[in-house]
């Protein structure tokens, strides 16, 4: 995975400050925390003092090598201080992000009513409401926050939230969801809780804060550097008091670099800023982790929640074809149903309308249709319908083809009909036979060919006549089939939650290649989901926005809500995406994976490393062993080698400084297969890599010795 | 020279231990893991006797402390018992030879090293121990500490392995490891070996004529195989006599030799196999045991070859290749019992012992050794698995903090308890009172002589020459913590894996070849790491200072 490239302009780093913050944090008192580097400077002084006056520490050191000490105990410094300076840099880039999110936090605003007039309000911006405040939401706006509807009846379009893709309506009484969209008529609401903007600054603040509780896997992984710095200083213990007591004419200096350079101190410099940087990472993509340890916990996902609606598909369904009935055309269809959707501010409405206009379905001087009468989608009825009482203005096409005509025609010979002259059902396709109360003999043979692909279907009726059907289809997102097929390469469970049919639902699931799906989804179905699969063991995440979701939120090892959805969904999940794309979940594994990925491939590393340093310092400590040069495999002098190793010891932290900020790079397959491979790169080149770069910087030491 | 004979022979023992092995492993999964089997009606009568005898209660489920503590408390007992056998050994009866008690420093060191399952012998058995001390203090010992590393071994195969949710119970486990494995198996042994030809006598030491005129030489006849069989079943390694297996009596034949090489390794193999039956998916077992026999090849590979071209290292019996096949194979499966005397060894020979015993998982002693490679796998695992991008688990258990710092902790007692008794030792002239020069030579000797304390190999350079206050009480202290540190540490893993929930699906997968090589190359770091600098101070520096003199040298030349 690469960078994100959004973050170069927002991360220009102030480098003067940096450099001066790396600096104050070399006091020992501050480096406490980190154990490696604390050991690192504590030897810095040991060997400055011999630097100093090397009769201070007599039998291990002699007069004539101050120069040496001198040039050790820089080495020594400089490594603690390329660790700090990691620190610096990791935090400057947080702290970057954290303002580039306040600043790009969105400013909703809300119409305040002053009083219980409708037209006596002022545009304030959301965050500013308080519980018992009166909102005014107009046709088209999004609800600015949780609230009671206290007078109007409207349809809202909730599906970001709850993952209905229907519209619901809304009157007096009910709840409003904060980031739904009211898509007909205006409500007057009363606002039930305070505005979230605080509670995403809080977020955000959290970002920035510098007291991170460590991760399960750092806490574990500082262990592990404990424990090799508790092995690597028993041994230089031993070997100080072998050496004393032997006469192996050792020198404390050179066998405080074997010291530093055995300590994991790549690691130890790294690990903070590792940390640091994947939530910063998190928060380049608009994503705030409540802690590391959900970032983590992401990485190890076995199974993925995925709600179909607003995650897979755009959650929108759009009319993609008609379909006559019987002896009708498609064109009767298309025009009958741009008649009956022409009122219809729903997503599928506008959707129908466009797909008339393009093929061109378009029924003579429908622009009166204001005269007409239209009756919403209802939840008892399952169908909509409109009514037009004044067909005068219906007698105007010229060379007028389908319905109007017909219907013109039907009206000239049959004079002062009182019932409505043109009556235009749409609903579900039983709704629909409801309504006419006979069906065509076709009905069932159209209906299951054309719903074969998971389609929605709807009918369209005009008095008591079926024409035909419209077909409607959810839009998968753009990307989320390869994001799946990553996901499902790296051994990942995918699930499809909806509320669909069956039939439907495995339709779609097989289009993106998910091997699982459940559907006629109810609200408790994902908390039960949830608990089922942690109980096989597995580490479960999900996304969620309504309130619905939030039991399954709170379970779910990680839970990503919508800053667009409600607040407990916010609050019991542990993960809040600001820019409230569902998709992003996906990202979300990815950097978990990454963040643990990069602290393993440093760690190894690390130890790796390991093996060079023991055969470049190890043949030439003591100097009353000559024997011991048959080790020395580089033919190294002792000063050069000692130097050397040092160097490479020091230069290394800072040439990984831009792995342990983005991340190891990894494609996405098998677990297995990144293993090995990051095994070969990082294992097998970190004990390759130290051989050929000491011997380098041995060269280059030996060549500017010869020159100064 | 390694023949293409030689080379049958090592085959053909390890193909037969192997195959045997798996066998024994089959057996020995229905004899811990709860399965009923036809033997119950045999001995389920006479364990019931022995729980009712102790007051115990087998059927309840134990915590790792609990365990522990009866583990501990009990070898603790044992070991009282032997200390004051062995110490008025005079008073006591079965003492044909009036031998008179140990010192109390002996006494001590010798009771430690053998409830560890040690057997260092600072003493020859033959010229010191009456029979009742050989039978009831060493033999008795032998048995209990086999019995002890059995039982943990399999307390911490049943936490890995989750499905009882438990690592059992101690009673239980060690009492079935007497009843059901170790005391048939050794009774059979011993039947074999005095088939073929190991005295087994109580009728004490006669002196016989030899070919020279007038001179007579006693012929220390006891109860030597029943003795031999548990020593090597057992790991435990520590000989009737001084000379351990070098001599005759112990081991007269080169097929009593060979099978006495397959006695210890037979129930650590079985063991690895075990673990998987265990587990539920024998690839993990397979893991275990390649990974181990892996590094114990490697060894005995380096070994064969040293020996081929330097002509040292020849017990003249058995040949240089079956002495150095039984050195590595004793301190790969750290049992201690020697064919030959380790300081005619060439120094390479010495350093793939030194492997073998800091290792002590390859394959390691009974019980003990699996235990060391689940140490492993967890350092290991740790060490690379986040390579993976996802948190280490290994069985599908996540490993967590605690986990790490329990098996560090175990990793690290290795270390401490070696380097700091043997810098003490050099610190206070403590190896000049045992006839040691302070030079390489010397430092593999003392080194050489925590280490085997340490890993409870029990080989060792000094021998009776160890018999000093200093050499006595600090390898007994370092035999204890080198055994019941890592068993407490495992033990606390095992329990809380035990009951810890487990992802069915495998990120990383331990049952697979190219995790075998990882564990392996990282268990050889991870010991090069720790012990480097003092195998190049002793059996490295000593090759290196014989460099010119040897002609192999240049097959290992750097």
């Amino acid at each position: 995975m690469g960078s994100n490239t959004s973050d170069t302009e927002e991360n220009r780093l102030n480098w003067p400050s940096i450099i001066l913050d790396s600096i104050k944090r070399l006091n020992p008192w501050l480096l406490k925390d980190n154990l490696v580097m604390f050991v690192t400077e504590l030897t810095f002084f040991i060997v400055f003092i011999m630097a100093v006056d090397p009769t201070l520490i007599p039998k291990v050191s002699s007069a004539s090598e101050n120069g040496f000490y001198a040039i050790v105990a820089l080495i020594l410094i400089i490594t603690v201080w390329f660790s700090t300076l990691s620190d610096s840099i990791a935090e400057a880039q947080i702290r970057n992000t954290a303002s580039s999110l306040r600043k790009m936090k969105e400013q909703m605003t809300a119409k305040r009513l002053k009083s219980s007039n409708r037209n006596n309000f002022e545009v304030v911006p959301s965050d500013q409401l308080r519980r018992g405040d009166l909102v005014l939401i107009d046709h088209g706006e999004k609800v600015p926050i949780d609230s009671e509807v206290i007078e109007g009846i409207a349809m809202v379009d909730e599906s970001l939230l709850t993952g209905e893709s229907a519209n619901v309506r809304k009157s007096v009484g009910t709840t409003l969801l904060g980031g739904s969209v009211v898509t007909t008529d205006s409500l007057v609401a009363r606002v039930s809780s305070n505005p979230d903007e605080t509670y995403v600054s809080k977020l955000i603040n959290l970002v920035e804060s510098s007291s991170r509780p460590k991760t399960p896997n750092e806490i574990a992984l500082s262990v592990l550097i404990a424990g090799f710095t508790a092995i690597f200083s028993i041994i230089i213990i031993a070997l100080l008091f072998l050496g004393i007591t032997l006469d192996l004419g050792i020198d404390l200096a050179v066998l405080i670099a074997l010291y530093v350079c055995l300590l994991p101190t790549t690691i130890g410099a790294l690990l903070p800023a590792i940390g640091i940087s994947g939530i910063n990472r998190m928060s380049v993509k608009r994503i705030i982790a409540k802690s590391g340890k959900a970032i983590e916990a992401s990485g190890d996902t076995d199974a993925l929640l995925l709600d179909k609606t607003g995650t897979i598909t755009k959650g929108m369904r759009k009319a993609v074809r008609f379909i006559p009935s019987g002896k009708h055309t498609e064109r009767e269809v298309g025009e009958a149903a741009l008649l009956s959707s022409w009122d219809d501010d729903t997503p599928e409405g506008k959707s129908i309308v466009e797909l008339s206009y393009n093929l061109g379905f378009i029924p003579h001087s429908f622009s009166t249709l204001d005269r007409s009468e239209f009756e919403e989608f209802s939840a008892a009825t399952r169908r909509s319908s409109i009514k037009m009482s004044d067909t005068r203005e219906f007698l105007l096409p010229k060379g007028g083809r389908g319905i109007l005509q017909r219907k013109r025609l039907r009206r000239k010979f049959e004079p002062g009909l009182q019932q409505p002259d043109l009556e235009i059902v749409k609903g579900a396709p039983d709704a629909i036979i409801e309504y006419v109360k006979n069906k065509p003999p076709d009905f069932d043979s159209i209906l299951t060919k054309i719903s074969e692909d998971g389609a929605t279907i709807m009918g369209v009726a005009e008095a008591g006549d079926v024409l035909g059907f419209i077909k409607l289809k959810d839009e998968v997102k753009p990307g989320v089939k390869e994001k799946i097929r990553a996901l499902r390469d790296m051994d990942i469970e995918v699930v499809m939650v909806t509320g669909d049919q069956p039939q439907t639902a495995g339709i779609i699931s097989k289009d993106v290649g998910i091997d699982d799906f459940i559907a006629k989804a109810r609200p408790e179905t994902k908390y039960e989901l949830v608990k089922e699969e942690q109980k096989a063991g597995k580490i479960v995440s999900m996304i969620g926005d309504g309130t619905n979701d939030a039991p399954a939120l709170s379970v779910a090892d990680v839970g990503l809500a919508m800053a667009s959805g409600t607040e407990p969904a916010k609050e019991a999940a542990n993960m809040v995406d600001l820019e409230s794309n569902p998709s992003k979940i996906i990202d979300v594994v990815m950097l978990g994976k990454q963040i643990l990925m990069t602290r393993g491939t440093v760690t190894t590393f690390s130890i790796a490393n390991d093996i060079a340093k023991y055969f470049v310092i190890v043949p030439i400590m003591f100097g009353a062993l000559p024997e011991l040069g048959a080790l020395n495999l580089m033919h190294l002098s002792p000063h050069v080698a000692v130097l050397s190793a040092l160097v490479y010891n020091a230069i290394i932290i800072p040439a990984l400084i831009p792995l342990a900020l983005r991340g190891t790079v990894f494609k996405p397959s098998s677990t297995m297969k990144i293993f090995l491979k990051n095994v070969m790169i990082y294992g097998l080149g970190g004990i390759i890599l130290p051989f050929i770069a000491i011997k380098f910087f041995a060269i280059l030491i030996t060549v500017l010795g010869g020159v100064a | 020279m390694l023949t293409l004979e030689d080379l049958f022979v090592v085959v053909l023992v390890w193909g037969i231990v192997i195959i045997c092995a798996w066998f024994l492993s089959k057996y020995l999964f229905f004899v811990f893991m709860g399965a009923r089997n036809r033997l119950d009606r045999l001995f389920l009568p006479i364990e019931n006797l022995i729980y009712w005898l102790g007051g115990v209660d087998s059927s309840r489920k134990m915590g790792w402390k609990e365990y522990f503590k009866a583990l501990f408390y009990l070898n603790a007992a044992q070991a009282i018992i032997a200390f004051f056998i062995l110490m008025f050994q005079q008073s006591l009866p079965l003492n044909p030879m009036h031998y008179p008690g140990m010192s109390w420093s002996l006494a001590l060191n010798t009771v430690l090293s053998f409830s560890s399952n040690t057997n260092l012998q600072h003493y020859n058995g033959e010229t010191t121990l009456s029979y009742l001390s050989q039978m009831s203090a060493i033999q008795f010992l032998q048995f209990t500490s086999a019995a002890t590393g059995l039982a943990a071994g399999v307390a911490v195969i049943r936490g890995f392995a989750g499905k009882a949710k438990t690592i059992g119970n101690f009673y239980y486990d060690y009492v079935r490891s007497l009843t059901r494995v170790l005391l048939p198996l050794a009774f059979i042994a011993a039947i074999v070996l005095i088939a073929l030809g190991v005295p087994q006598s109580i009728g004490g030491y006669s002196s016989v004529p030899t070919l020279q005129r007038g001179a007579y030489e006693i012929l220390y006849n006891g109860p030597i195989a029943s003795l031999v069989s548990i020593m090597q079943l057992g790991t435990n390694g520590g000989g009737y006599f001084g000379a351990n297996s070098a001599y005759p009596l112990q081991n007269p034949t080169q097929l009593s030799n060979l099978f006495e090489i397959g006695l210890m390794m037979f129930i650590p193999t079985a063991i690895l196999f075990l673990f998987g039956r265990t587990v539920g998916d024998n690839r993990e077992g397979r893991t275990l045991f390649l990974s181990a026999y892996a590094i114990y090849g490697i060894d005995l590979v380096i070994a064969f070859l040293s020996t081929t071209n330097i002509a040292q290292g020849i017990e003249v019996r058995f040949g240089g290749v079956t002495s150095a096949f039984w050195t590595v194979t004793t301190t790969a499966f750290t049992t201690g019992s020697l064919n030959a005397s380790l300081g005619a060894f060439n120094p390479i020979v010495i350093l793939t012992a030194f492997f073998g015993m800091l290792i002590q998982g390859a394959p390691g002693g009974i019980g003990i050794g699996a235990m060391y490679l689940i140490m492993y796998v967890i350092v290991t695992i740790f060490l690379v698995g986040l390579m993976a991008g996802r948190t280490p688990e290994y069985l599908g258990i996540k490993i967590e903090g605690r986990d790490v710092k329990l098996a560090i902790a175990a990793f690290l007692t290795h270390p401490i308890i070696i380097l700091i008794p043997t810098v003490l030792a050099f610190a206070i002239g403590a190896e000049k009172a045992v006839g040691v020069t302070s030079n390489s030579t010397g430092f593999t000797t003392i080194f050489y002589e925590f280490t085997s304390a340490a890993a409870n190999n029990g080989s060792d350079f000094l021998g009776a020459a160890g018999n000093t206050v200093f050499f006595n009480v600090a390898t007994g202290i370092v035999m204890w913590l080198g055994r019941y540190l890592p068993i407490l540490f495992l033990l606390a893993i095992a329990d809380s894996v035990a009951v810890r929930k487990r992802s069915p699906s495998q990120g990383l997968k331990t049952g697979n070849i190219s995790f075998v090589v990882i564990l392996v190359v990282s268990i050889f770091i991870l010991t090069v790491l720790t012990f480097f600098p003092f195998l190049v101070l002793g059996p490295v520096l000593q090759f290196l200072q014989g460099f010119n003199t040897s002609v192999g040298g240049v097959i290992f030349g750097f």
